[in-house]
């Protein structure tokens, strides 16, 4: 009798952990299929859908934009609709400038720290791309996959390597190569209230208005997606955290997402926020979690 | 331990007035109106000056400090308030863009006004933001 009482309790727990898992994601899976129909139906066709791209030529809406650009395809940022772009872009995907890094973030993960562990120790598989960022609920924080990093330096008695560039950037790359390499996909959940919280947080801001140009980064990136600032045309929130760490033209060299997101709010007109606080990490997880399900397909290149 | 709790207590406290009043700091801003409490002709550059202290204070708080074409809001402060001690009529900004040293002249009239509406302002679009923001997301207000 007591045995049959215990394991209706566990089926009972059980069966309520799940439920309650289970709703703590309703809303940001609610906000990410709303954000795939509006990012579909906007570029089903741009020369229909001229109110969304009011600066545009008669030439750039009908010979440069592809049609019916469906939700993986926004993973290639403003490749996915800048067709002229896109075929520099594969140009220098032949030779990609980031190999290096790639081999050197390899070197990295392998070499011994002073007291003899090294990454291995903290990172056990490489294709860990598509798990971060993700909530500690004993942390009660969010942990970047820079942030990780870092803590991993630390705890070996390492120093910290620069969040934004460098090392950092070139062992994420080796992580990202070794994810994509692996077909897998980003696979974020939110299984806590505060991971909910968390996530909150990171919307919030990213459609908050900010610095004195008053620009939120959904102004470029979920409603100003397609038009163009000066020559450049601005990326889909859809597919913006698969591919880092980026080597990027301007930057001539290998960045990570912290290093995107402060150039994002030096050019709101803000002061940036730093790369291991927590208003940058509920950012990042906010973004990364409107990328799930989609393909890990960094290190790339990006103007 | 009747230490311990006497100083948890008090830190507590500290951290609570501190939010409290950082809060209070967006409500004040939001009502204000820029155009005149910045004005320097009207109200004089140590007014406006502690006007910009006050409140960017408040936007580092916040996370919203503004910072323009590398100039933090911060700087514009100090390099305004050291300016105004010297009772010089320019004011030299000193930064830094992309590792090397610049700087860069205004008016200390026109720094002050600069300084004291970016911090007015910081936090005037924390308060707005809080009813706009959800105008933008797909699925949200954003139709």
């Amino acid at each position: 009798m007591l045995l049959k009482i215990a394991k209706i309790s566990a089926l009972v727990a059980l069966a309520t952990c799940t439920l309650n898992a289970g709703g703590f994601d309703t809303q940001a899976e609610k906000d990410r299929t709303a954000l795939v129909a509006y990012s579909e139906a906007k570029f089903k066709d741009a020369d229909k859908n001229r109110m969304y791209f009011p600066y545009s030529t008669d030439d750039e809406l009908k010979n440069n934009f592809p049609k019916n650009i469906k939700h993986d395809a926004f993973a290639l940022g403003s490749y996915a609709f800048n067709s002229r772009g896109k075929s520099q872009y594969d140009d220098i995907k032949e030779m990609p400038p980031y190999e290096d890094a790639i081999d050197e973030g390899e070197e990295l993960y392998s070499k011994k720290f002073a007291n003899g562990k090294s990454f291995k120790d903290c990172f056990p598989k490489t294709d860990i791309a598509g798990e971060y960022p993700y909530f500690d609920d004993k942390k009660n924080s969010v942990v970047t996959i820079t942030s990780a990093i870092d803590e991993c330096l630390v705890s070996n008695g390492e120093k910290s390597w620069n969040m934004k560039k460098g090392k950092s950037a070139k062992l994420q790359a080796y992580f990202s190569f070794a994810t994509m390499e692996a077909g897998k996909k980003v696979n974020l959940k939110i299984q806590s209230q505060a991971a909910a919280d968390a996530y909150e947080r990171g919307k919030k801001e990213y459609y908050s208005q900010r610095g004195y140009l008053k620009l939120s980064c959904a102004n470029c990136h979920v409603q100003g997606t397609g038009q163009r600032v000066r020559a450049e045309y601005m990326s889909p929130l859809l597919g913006q955290t698969t591919h880092f760490p980026v080597f990027r033209l301007k930057w001539n060299s290998l960045g990570t997402l912290e290093r995107r997101m402060a150039g994002c709010n030096k050019d709101q007109g803000e002061n940036p926020h730093k790369a291991a606080s927590g208003w940058m990490k509920d950012l990042l997880y906010f973004m990364a979690y409107m990328s799930n399900g989609m393909a890990i397909d960094g290190p790339d290149i990006r103007k | 331990m009747k230490r311990l709790h006497k100083i948890l207590l008090t830190v507590s406290l500290g951290i609570l007035t501190a939010s409290s009043l950082s809060a209070n700091a967006v409500d004040e801003a939001a009502a204000l109106d820029v155009k005149k409490v910045c004005d320097v002709g009207a109200n004089g550059l140590d007014a406006v000056l502690a006007t910009a202290v006050k409140y960017n204070k408040a936007a580092k708080e916040h996370g919203v400090e503004f910072k323009r074409l590398g100039i933090t809001n911060s700087i514009y402060i100090s390099d305004t308030l050291a300016a105004v001690k010297a009772k010089k009529k320019e004011t030299v900004l000193n930064y830094k863009s992309k590792g090397k040293k610049k700087t860069k002249k205004f008016s200390t009239d026109y720094a002050a006004w600069r300084a004291c509406s970016f911090a007015v302002r910081a936090l005037q679009q924390k308060h707005e933001a809080e009813s706009t923001w959800r105008l933008a997301v797909p699925g949200d207000g954003f139709k």
